[in-house]
């Protein structure tokens, strides 16, 4: 059976059974490669495909879901029955309420990204060359200790059905490719990737994404700048140092600190117990001066490009472009068809789930932190605008308290920066402070010509664990926060 | 349905191949999630996994996985395997397979009633803990349990099979100003007291009304198993790792057989310990067996897999990830052992510390140093006078996990499971530390 067939006995069977109020049924089927390179010698390349069918019951204002790998009828009939099931058992422990949903109308339509070359089809071998071509040319660099280089890709089909009557064909296409330079000596193991930390950048579209960043030129530089970073001083503690960020840096502190706090589940306490809550409540919306009139941010799942950016979300909800943050003031959350229906408004099409056998979750798509107004300002503007103060490059560690909050981030490398100019590097660099001070601080942002969007493809959240696949896009930023550990 | 091992046989006479591995997975989970005393998420999956790995030509391997466990799927992903092989460089890393003969101990517990524990069992298991809260304290947590059973072959003749359940639960009890946290995992739903947990969490709350704000600063500290189990897990993958150790990036590299922390800390790769969810053997097909990392405070090993331990000069201690694996081997079943307080001695023994039930979010600052940063939450608490006299704040704490390690005054008697995704099964004791550093704090 191809997927709309395990879909249509999926929907079939649960429509069947007594009492549902609502089911959908997903059946997906992804693929994925990887091929990692370290040095001159290919470290490991593996292609995986993992297919089933999951299927959602509301019974009396409770939910079950169940969700099965094995795709013949008789299987996915007995999905159906446990969800049923489950859902009849989630209903023996409630608090009053009764689950919900929106009014969404039933949206029929499909979706496929756009891109040049798919690359599950790009030949291996010339996957390798690039990847090796990198790796040779970082090693032109004297002390390195090693270089890893890689490259990921992935292609989820799916088929949405539901009892509302939605259909929803969809193919999502994500890519990305990176490399980390490593430094190893006198009690440091320092290291400096390219484009991004932790496998690099991640877009949706073709290989040709992966080949416009240009991993083999970007080699030497960042290698030998992890070699330098042997020699730094650590990072020295300052509070309510000036801080400049680069851009991607600055999309992973919107990621912890704005795209969480803002999930409309989280906020509802949904998530209490493991990932935890949020400092934002629902009645903050229209009023919390969350960051300076310079800080406005978006979730947009239309963002061209973007690792975040689909269709339909897994509740088959198109894709929608909501503000959260205009000119500092919160004005939106990230919601699904659960929450939003709390609100009493429709869902702005955030549930995703990251697999047939998971449940939508309230997710992030492309969260993304507007441009300043001055589209040609970027980085070098931002340093020469700066006459005392700290900029901090490129992820390297994360941790923000069970409200979103306290937060305190490691980056690969500091420079010191006065006089309008970058000076001394650091090695060890860190930034700590809170939510609000942070973002009420901004008083500069990089131009449109700074504005990246960069992919972030390991967002865990949810038990039984979910990793999602998203986007933020930042430019260049300027703040206040201590730097450093005392 | 066909035995596991049985399907294994769909992919290892493949043609044109030095070796062929088939590692395969079949697995029914299932876990019912509340918050604000209620079954707000509540899923079941049945799942599968086979995962090929063929060698051409000496030493090109390809790798590739399916979860559609049907011989005909089988063999075709070990045809992809293949095709993957022949069209990439040899890998002067690869150290072989298994050959067969191999002996297995047994590991883990394949527990009827676990596998059997149905929705209905499970929201009355979260029934069980919601009652213990009194009026206006609500409950959110999770009650889990799953079966998988896994097997491995070799086309050198090598072949495993094993069996085992897991069971776990959670419960954080929220209250005006105040939280609780209780949690506790093992290898069948019986080890699980939920009347217990929940009066614990509940406990907690009514003790951590109005908080106190605290400086942040260097505190002693007795923490919690939950706690505990954090330090040992980010120990285990800043230190343990064989890649790490020959690369030179590990906590432990050059240090086997020094001091590195205090002689009350014994930390071992368990993964015969019948507290711990463990399989008899690696993802190649190597026996597991116990693995002292650190006796009495001195580092003695780290765990390999055939790869990492050719480049070592020794052999493999059944580490081995699935293929193909970058970030090398890493072990899954940290135990650190018992000492002999009760938590009330650990208490009792602090004239003035906080106690700590868990942590959030903990992340790595400096990997060489071990040093790691994370917040408290759910339960932290002002010792004064070998007593806790109230709740407090939640801080930030940033610390060397082996600086603390060397501070130990007293380990508690009674270790608690963790199941966490990524570091594996971890079992950890309570401790109290004589410095621990808090580096900022918050306002709940």
């Amino acid at each position: 059976m191809d997927l709309g067939e395990q879909a249509e006995v999926g929907l079939q069977s649960i429509r069947g059974l007594p009492g549902v109020e609502y089911a959908d049924v997903r059946a997906v089927r992804e693929e994925f490669e990887s091929v990692d390179v370290r040095d001159a010698r290919v470290e490991g390349v593996s292609r995986e495909t993992t297919r089933g069918v999951g299927i959602r019951v509301l019974v009396d204002g409770a939910w079950g879901f169940s969700a099965t790998s094995v795709s013949d009828p008789a299987s996915i009939d007995g999905a159906a029955r446990r969800a049923h099931d489950i859902a009849r058992a989630s209903g023996r422990v409630r608090s009053g309420d009764r689950v919900v949903l929106d009014d969404t109308p039933p949206a029929q339509g499909g979706y496929v990204t756009p891109y040049e070359r798919d690359p599950l089809e790009v030949p291996l071998s010339e996957k390798i060359d690039l990847l090796l071509a990198a790796a040779a040319a970082a090693r032109e660099v004297a002390g390195l200790s090693w270089v890893e280089v890689s490259t990921d890709a992935w292609r989820r089909g799916s088929v949405f059905r539901s009892t509302d009557g939605a259909r929803v064909d969809q193919t999502v296409v994500q890519v990305g490719g990176g490399l980390a330079a490593y430094a190893v000596g006198g009690g440091e193991v320092q290291r400096r990737s390219y484009p991004n930390s932790f496998r690099g950048q991640f877009v949706t579209g073709g290989w040709e994404s992966v080949l416009a960043l240009d991993l083999p030129g970007h080699a030497f530089e960042h290698a030998r700048e992890a070699v330098l970073l042997l020699d730094a001083p650590d990072l020295p503690f300052r509070e309510d140092a000036v801080l400049l960020l680069g851009s991607s840096q600055l999309a992973l502190q919107v990621h912890e600190s704005i795209g969480h706090a803002t999930e409309l589940d989280r906020i509802m306490g949904m998530e209490r117990a493991f990932a935890g809550t949020s400092f934002v409540k629902v009645s903050d919306r229209g009023s919390l001066r969350y960051g300076s009139p310079l800080v406005s941010v978006t979730a947009d799942a239309t963002t061209p490009g973007a690792m975040g950016t689909f269709g339909f979300d897994d509740e088959g909800v198109p894709a929608h472009s909501s503000p959260i943050i205009a000119d500092g003031t919160l004005v939106g959350f990230l919601s699904n068809r659960e929450t939003a229906s709390v609100l009493g408004e429709r869902s702005n099409g955030t549930a995703r789930a990251d697999s047939w056998g998971t449940i939508p979750l309230v997710r992030m798509n492309n969260v993304s932190l507007h441009p300043g107004p001055d589209p040609d300002a970027g980085l070098t503007d931002l340093v020469a605008d700066t006459a005392d103060g700290v900029l901090l490059l490129t992820n390297r560690s994360w941790s923000i308290d069970d409200r979103r909050d306290n937060f305190q981030f490691g980056c690969e490398v500091a420079y010191e920066v006065r006089g309008g100019q970058r000076g001394r590097l650091y090695r060890n660099g860190t930034y700590a402070g809170r939510c609000l001070d942070f973002w009420r601080s901004c008083d500069a942002l990089g131009g449109r010509g700074d504005w990246t969007v960069w992919g972030v493809p390991n967002c865990g959240k949810g038990q039984p664990g979910q990793v999602a696949r998203v986007a933020h896009g930042a430019p260049t930023g300027r703040f206040r926060a201590t730097v450093g550990v005392h | 349905m066909p035995p596991l091992l049985e399907l294994a046989d769909a992919a290892l006479h493949l043609d044109g191949c030095d070796a062929v591995e088939v590692a395969l997975s079949r697995s029914d989970s299932a876990l019912t999630r509340f918050a604000d005393s209620r079954v707000h998420q509540n899923v079941a999956r049945v799942d599968g996994e086979a995962r090929v790995r063929v060698v051409v030509d000496g030493s090109r391997i390809g790798v590739a996985v399916t979860s559609e466990l049907e011989p005909g799927a089988i063999r075709r992903t070990a045809e992809q395997a293949r095709a993957i092989a022949r069209a990439r460089p040899p890998d002067p890393r690869y150290a072989g397979m298994p050959a067969g003969g191999q002996s297995y101990s047994s590991a883990g517990r394949d527990d009827e009633e676990t596998a059997r524990y149905c929705a209905d069992e499970r929201a009355s298991a979260v029934a069980d803990m919601l009652a213990q809260l009194p009026e206006g304290v609500l409950g959110a947590g999770y009650v889990q349990c799953g079966r998988v059973e896994r097997a491995i072959a070799n086309s050198l003749g090598l072949a495993g099979s094993h069996a085992g359940t897991s069971a776990g639960a959670s419960i954080l009890a929220s209250g005006e100003d105040s939280t609780g946290h209780a949690e506790a995992s093992g290898t069948s739903v019986s080890a699980l007291d939920f009347h217990r947990l929940g009066a614990r969490a509940s406990a907690k709350v009514a003790l951590g009304r109005h908080p106190r704000d605290i400086a942040p600063g260097t505190w002693a500290v007795v923490l919690e198993p939950g706690a505990t189990e954090v330090l040992a897990q980010f120990l285990d993958y800043l230190a343990f790792g064989g890649k790490d150790f020959n690369d030179g990036s590990s906590a432990l590299t050059g240090r086997l057989g020094e001091q590195v922390c205090s002689e009350q800390v014994t930390i071992i790769d368990d993964p015969l310990s019948p507290l711990l969810a463990g399989v008899p053997f690696d993802a190649e097909g190597t026996p597991k067996r116990r693995l002292p990392l650190i006796e009495r405070g001195i580092a003695r090993g780290v765990g390999h897999d055939r790869s990492t331990a050719a480049v070592a000069g020794t052999t493999s201690t059944g580490h081995a990830l699935p293929p193909p694996n970058p970030y090398g081997p890493v072990p899954a079943h940290i135990v650190m052992a018992p000492g002999g307080a009760s938590l009330d001695d650990l208490v009792a023994g602090c004239e003035r510390g906080l106690y700590v039930t868990r942590f959030h979010y903990t992340n790595v600052v400096h990997p060489l140093h071990t040093t790691i940063t994370g917040m408290t939450r759910d339960g932290t608490f002002l010792i004064e006078g070998g007593h806790i006299v109230c709740g407090v704040h939640n801080l930030r704490f940033t610390q060397s996990i082996l600086g603390a390690l060397s501070h130990v005054e007293a380990v508690g008697d009674r270790v608690q499971v963790a199941s966490d995704a990524f570091f594996g099964a971890t079992a950890a004791p309570a401790v109290r530390l004589a410095h621990f550093a808090f580096t900022s704090a918050t306002a709940h």
